[in-house]
């Protein structure tokens, strides 16, 4: 195990943003998000988990997926240069890692693999920062995550009172931190800082189960009543991936882009000609549900939530999907 | 006298079992202490689930929406700014007032949840007003079919009230240079998620189709990028010009504060200023100033 100060973290920063892009808490008007390091930033890292999730670095908001040309007859198309660009992403909680390997799966699994979000995904050494207290909105222990220590990460880093602990996982963190040895202290019988012990309990057994039963059910008119419609839970939830494309044209080229997208706008599921099978809120806020608590589990086999309690926090009328799954398990049949 | 929160059960029940009303509209307590977001409530049995504190912030009109094309009269509580966006719906044919039954709360002012998220339960105390309210010029309900009076007006003490302060932002933004205002509204726009919280809880945006739910048309792109947000942010900020009743509430909905009011607020002094004193939804008949026109606008327009 290795040790760092925590007054001495700018400088690892910046030794690693040397040769990659660093991603690391920082403040943006009052909002904690992953942002490029460049030595003047204000760190958030170890002040409660980020507002926004750190989804945008393999998954933009907006993304080139490639141009195109039209002279004449004929068309040429222009593919995006591989992005080679190496990443450092420092100080994603457990709830996060979980979101990335949610992520992996939909996007890596099943007979496709993205190619956009596969090269950012091998070209970033992930740290994990564990947490030694939970915000009264978090609840990944719901989901058998363990705030104390992260899955499938490069690193794993604990904070003291005046320092961070730094556990290389795979290779590729031990390389990371091998290039930077000289501000890191070998370190022998530290002892880990308690875990976090999230307040906000839900139990989920069986909720799977419950939801097949209930596409139908009157809940979804009842629950949805207050739901706005916007795209506050969806777009800050690290587990959302959903896309749209489009292009953008001036004359004779343009360019095919995709952006993000939610289930919570009546647009997201408009056909051409009008037809919308989700008209009203019912059935978008049905979706986003199901998706998480019924159609990720049977696809994938682990939840689409990760606990991190984004969307309970943002929400501008509180809905709250640990109330939701707590209703569901409670509503008869 | 009873307390409003008893006022507001015992009135919901009334008009519930008299099937007067089939749906009343409230507030509940919600996960947090600081949180008391809307309840729909159909069954009288279910009518202690309302309640009244200072955290009753939402402006409820925008819901009557939800059942314009409903044959239900509801009934539903609105506060002093509540009012003004019933009486905007109004203006805009948007709701049939008899298809409402309107009941006025006293408002002594709300508090700021997210500050109070901030300072934790236990400084309680020092969770200062709402920003809106430090200058609310109606707190008494404009509009109503019965009104409540209750005992507990002093909850939220009034001495955070300033009456002024309106423009405190504004006027700190028009003393900035152009590049620096610049950098203050790219700064907070280039967070925008375009979730459109802010559109879809506001009074004023009541169009039927949005054009930002039109990208195919051409007029707007969905990248999210400056260019596109701030775009976003401008039309939304001039599509309520003059129609915007400071309800704050885009503001708050916003999930990564934006300072939205300062765009809105900005837009009212100058149509004060062009057009005259105007507040939008306080007087049911006096058209907005966009909205119409007059020979003798002192616009200097050539
Ligand atoms: S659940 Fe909340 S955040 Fe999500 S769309 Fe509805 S109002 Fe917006
Ligand atoms: S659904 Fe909500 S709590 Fe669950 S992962 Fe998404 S934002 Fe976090
Ligand atoms: S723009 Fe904001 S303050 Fe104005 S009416 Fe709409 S929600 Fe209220
Ligand atoms: S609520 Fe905030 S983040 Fe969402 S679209 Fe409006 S300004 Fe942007």
């Amino acid at each position: 195990m290795l040790k760092i100060k925590q007054t001495e973290m700018p400088q690892l920063l910046n030794a690693w943003a040397q040769k990659s892009r660093v991603f690391v808490p920082q403040d943006r008007g009052g909002v904690s998000a992953f942002l490029p390091w460049d030595g003047k930033g204000t760190l958030t890292l170890g002040k409660g988990n980020t507002l926004e999730p750190p989804k945008d670095i393999f998954f933009p908001r907006t993304e080139t997926m490639y141009r195109y040309q039209v002279a004449e007859a004929a068309t040429t198309l222009e593919t995006m240069p591989p992005q080679k660009e190496q990443h450092v992403l420092v100080g994603i909680r457990s709830c996060d890692a979980r979101s990335l390997e949610i992520m992996d799966d939909v996007f890596l699994t099943k007979g496709y693999e993205d190619e956009f979000y596969r090269q950012k995904r091998e070209n970033t050494v992930v740290i994990a920062l564990a947490c030694n207290e939970a915000l009264p909105t978090c609840f990944c222990t719901a989901f058998e995550i363990d705030p104390g220590r992260a899955e499938g990460v490069d690193v794993q880093m604990w904070m003291t009172s005046d320092s961070y602990l730094v556990e290389a996982i795979t290779d590729k963190g031990e390389e990371l931190l091998k290039q930077t040895s000289e501000l890191l202290t070998p370190v022998e019988n530290e002892t880990l800082p308690d875990a976090a012990k999230p307040t906000l309990k839900v139990d989920v057994e069986g909720i799977t189960e419950k939801l097949q039963q209930m596409f139908e059910h009157l809940y979804w008119a009842e629950v949805s009543r207050k739901c706005l419609g916007c795209g506050a839970c969806t777009y800050l939830c690290p587990t959302c991936h959903c896309f749209d494309i489009q292009s953008e044209n001036r004359g004779s080229s343009g360019f095919k882009f995709r952006c993000w997208d939610s289930c919570m706008f009546s647009e997201y599921t408009r056909m051409a000609g009008g037809h919308n099978p989700r008209p009203s809120k019912k059935e978008r806020m049905r979706n986003r549900f199901l998706h998480k608590l019924q159609y990720i589990p049977e696809r994938y086999g682990k939840y689409g939530c990760v606990g991190c309690g984004r969307c309970l926090d943002r929400c501008p009328v509180n809905v709250d999907i640990t109330r939701v799954i707590r209703e569901i398990k409670e509503v008869t049949l | 006298m009873s307390s409003i929160q008893e006022q507001m059960r015992i009135r919901a029940r009334e008009l519930l079992t008299s099937g007067q009303v089939q749906m009343v509209i409230g507030w509940e307590k919600g996960s947090f202490w600081y949180l008391s977001p809307p309840v729909f409530i159909t069954d009288p049995a279910e009518v202690d689930r309302l309640i009244w504190d200072e955290f009753c912030t939402h402006n409820l009109a925008k819901y009557l929406l939800d059942y314009k094309l409903s044959e239900d009269k509801i009934a539903l509580f609105v506060k002093g700014c509540d009012t003004r966006g019933i009486n905007r719906l109004l203006q805009d044919n948007q709701i049939q007032r008899d298809k409402v039954y309107l009941i006025g709360i006293k408002c002594s002012g709300i508090k700021d949840g997210r500050q109070a998220q901030v300072l934790g339960e236990e400084r309680k105390g020092e969770v200062p007003l709402a920003y809106k309210c430090s200058y609310c010029t109606s707190p008494a309900p404009l509009v109503y079919d019965e009104l409540i009076e209750g005992t507990d007006d002093s909850k939220v003490k009034s001495e955070n009230f300033k009456g002024t302060g309106r423009y405190e932002l504004v006027e700190k933004i028009e003393a900035m240079t152009p590049d620096e205002r610049y950098a203050f509204w790219t700064g907070h726009y280039d967070r925008c998620l375009r979730c459109y919280a802010c559109r879809n809880i506001c009074p004023a945006c009541n169009c039927r189709e949005c054009i930002f739910d039109r990208s195919q048309s051409g007029w707007c792109g969905k990248q999210m990028n400056r260019s596109e947000n701030l775009y976003f942010a401008i039309t939304r900020a001039m599509h309520v010009a003059g129609r915007c009743i400071e309800c704050g509430e885009c503001e708050r909905a916003c999930p990564v504060g934006i300072p939205i009011m300062a765009l809105n607020q900005k837009i009212i002094k100058e149509i004060n200023d062009l057009f005259g004193e105007y507040e939008a939804g306080v007087d049911l008949e006096m058209k907005p100033p966009m909205v119409q026109y007059n020979s003798d606008d002192p616009d200097e327009f050539e």
